[in-house]
């Protein structure tokens, strides 16, 4: 799966002004599965809106995205669950869990969509992200670096082709976010998915194989 | 799938759906035991329709002072004609009268002498309740066999034979009893005797009558008169329990022997009862169906930001209002069920009355009510099913 842009450009950013920008200044930006990318921009120069428009969520923008060559505003409802279920992950940055479901359950909600992992693996995946003691406990009463731990280890439960991952570190300790992009990066590998980070500043740790300024 | 099921039916109101699941509950109940009673009550109308024998309808005009002054007469063709277009008359035909003058008198020792002067009327034998050997005439013979109202034997016995010193004459005798008819043409001199038998007593119409066949011949050989319109007319109706029958006879001014049409009136109030009892259940299925496609709603827009997130967790719409349609489906099967066992119990209920007033009715549901009641309850899923996807479809993208 390749995800191309074609001078694209969010419609509320073009008021505020995109200059300079290494994505909505240029003609034609290309992600290919396989390859990690890291978008690096303060807030408000449409990180979010990126991953929004690649992912369905937002339609008012100038230009054109493209998946595989098809433009994806003609996509439709079955299409874009399907797309949602099979091929895009997505950690939000606003997390979007329940709070009323114990954080394992969060995870269990998509991962039975697919049946993806058995529990077993979303357990060590949690023991490995130092969340496992939190995994029965409601999603709304954890820490947001807990939270967000949660958020990643459900975003890997499920067959992707690309993963979108929103400022997903933000509020996790530097070493922790170590083990969680580790985690990460070795999910998409398994899976030969792409990735596209979004982050407010630039992180060592982060091996991107393309950085955008935005 | 569970999770989702959990996450949004958290969100319900239980008193809005209790109350509408109640509402629908007993709209439904008074509509399927209207039905059911309906039916019930309609056969028993039926059979009774068998007892009283009033497929023959006799109808004549009220007499009113226009009569008395004649400035009216009887019934025009076109009347008949009209008569004859209403989808409850099978046959319609109107009485025969003499145009011109009998009487009738006793020539026997054995009985007091006896003169009057007499009407004949006649219609086709197949309205004619007596049966009888010698009902026809033969010129030859020349004995008019005449069928009188049993009223008029009644009258005679119970009534006027006792006030009068008169003996009793049981039916028998009286088909024994020659009488002398007068029949009298235009002109003096110009008239013929007859004998006149009564071969019969009616029931049901309450006239003097002579076979059809005689007194077309004798209007022919001796009348005279201004043809006269027919003051009576009589029909035969498949329903007489029909109750545009009665509205129709209202609506003209015409009149006719009621009693014969008490059912047909008991059928009319039957009719507007159930029409009340079904507009009140149907304006109660209405309101519950409201408080139903409301709640439903309701519990909807309280899930709005629950749904958007399910969206974007890849969920599509139709699985992220399949949980509201499983409770829809649960609370419309709950609804069907209980209707139907309520109505079910009501019915025995009614039938074991019933059989203490000697009324037959069915102890068991009409096939119609289950009809009925499957197409309201599909009527009503189907339409909240619809408005469940729209509003969700809404807040997905």
């Amino acid at each position: 799966m390749t995800i191309s842009l074609e001078k694209l450009v969010p419609i509320p950013l073009l008021e505020q002004g995109t200059s300079g920008s290494g994505i909505w200044e240029k003609d034609s930006v290309i992600f290919e599965q396989e390859k990690s990318y890291l978008v690096i921009a303060p807030s408000g120069r449409g990180k979010t809106s990126l991953l929004s428009i690649l992912y369905g969520l937002r339609e008012d923008y100038h230009g054109k995205a493209l998946l595989d060559g098809s433009d994806i505003s003609a996509f439709g409802w079955k299409r874009w669950s399907m797309l949602r279920k099979n091929h895009f992950s997505f950690i939000f940055q606003g997390l979007e869990l329940f709070d009323n479901l114990t954080a394992l359950e969060n995870i269990e909600l998509k991962n039975s969509v697919t049946g993806h992992r058995p529990v077993q693996y979303i357990k060590e995946m949690a023991e490995e992200l130092g969340i496992y003691s939190c995994l029965n406990r409601k999603a709304g009463i954890l820490s947001f670096g807990q939270q967000q731990r949660v958020a990643i280890v459900r975003s890997l439960c499920q067959p992707f082709s690309f993963l979108f991952a929103d400022e997903c570190f933000s509020h996790i300790d530097r070493l922790n976010g170590e083990k969680a992009f580790r985690l990460i990066q070795r999910e998409c590998s398994m899976q030969g998915a792409g990735m596209i980070l979004t982050s407010l500043h630039d992180m060592e740790h982060i091996q991107a194989d393309e950085r955008f300024l935005i | 799938m569970k999770h989702v099921y959990r996450i949004l039916w958290q969100d319900h109101s239980r008193t809005h759906l209790i109350w509408a699941f109640l509402g629908t509950l007993a709209g439904f109940v008074l509509l399927l035991a209207g039905i059911q009673f309906y039916t019930d009550l309609k056969n028993v109308l039926a059979e009774n329709r068998d007892l009283l024998d009033p497929e023959y309808i006799v109808i004549n005009k009220k007499v009113n002072i226009g009569q008395t002054l004649g400035l009216e007469s009887g019934f025009s063709q076109e009347e008949i004609e009209e008569i004859r277009a209403q989808p409850f008359a099978d046959r319609v035909d109107p009485f025969l009268s003499n145009a011109f003058p009998v009487s009738g008198y006793t020539e026997n020792e054995r009985f007091p002498d006896f003169y009057t002067e007499l009407f004949f009327e006649a219609i086709p034998d197949e309205y004619i309740d007596v049966k009888s050997e010698d009902w026809h005439w033969d010129p030859v013979k020349g004995t008019i066999p005449i069928i009188i109202p049993q009223d008029y034997l009644n009258l005679y016995n119970f009534g006027f034979a006792p006030s009068q010193g008169l003996p009793q004459v049981p039916k028998g005798i009286i088909s024994m009893i020659n009488f002398r008819i007068r029949l009298r043409g235009q002109g003096t001199g110009n008239y013929d005797d007859y004998t006149g038998r009564i071969v019969g007593f009616s029931n049901r119409i309450h006239s003097i009558l002579v076979p059809l066949d005689f007194l077309q011949w004798a209007n022919d050989k001796y009348g005279y008169f201004k043809k006269a319109e027919p003051s009576q007319v009589i029909l035969v109706s498949k329903d007489p329990t029909d109750p545009s029958i009665v509205r129709f006879l209202d609506e003209k001014g015409y009149d006719t022997i009621r009693e014969k049409l008490k059912s047909s009136r008991m059928n009319i109030i039957l009719k507007f009862l159930i029409s009340f009892l079904v507009a009140v259940a149907g304006i109660i299925i209405g309101l519950a169906f409201l408080v139903f496609l409301i709640s439903l709603q309701l519990m909807i827009s309280r899930s709005s930001d629950k749904i958007r997130r399910l969206n974007k967790l890849g969920f599509h719409y139709r699985e992220i209002s399949r949980p509201y349609i499983v409770l829809l489906m649960i609370l419309m099967a709950g609804v069907t069920g209980l209707s139907l066992l309520l109505t079910a119990i009501l019915t025995r209920q009614f039938a074991d009355t019933a059989s203490e007033w000697n009324l037959h009715v069915a102890s068991s549901l009409h096939r119609i009510i289950y009809g009925v009641g499957l197409g309201l309850v599909i009527l009503i899923a189907g339409v909240n099913t619809g408005a469940i996807l729209v509003s969700t479809r809404r807040l997905c993208n």
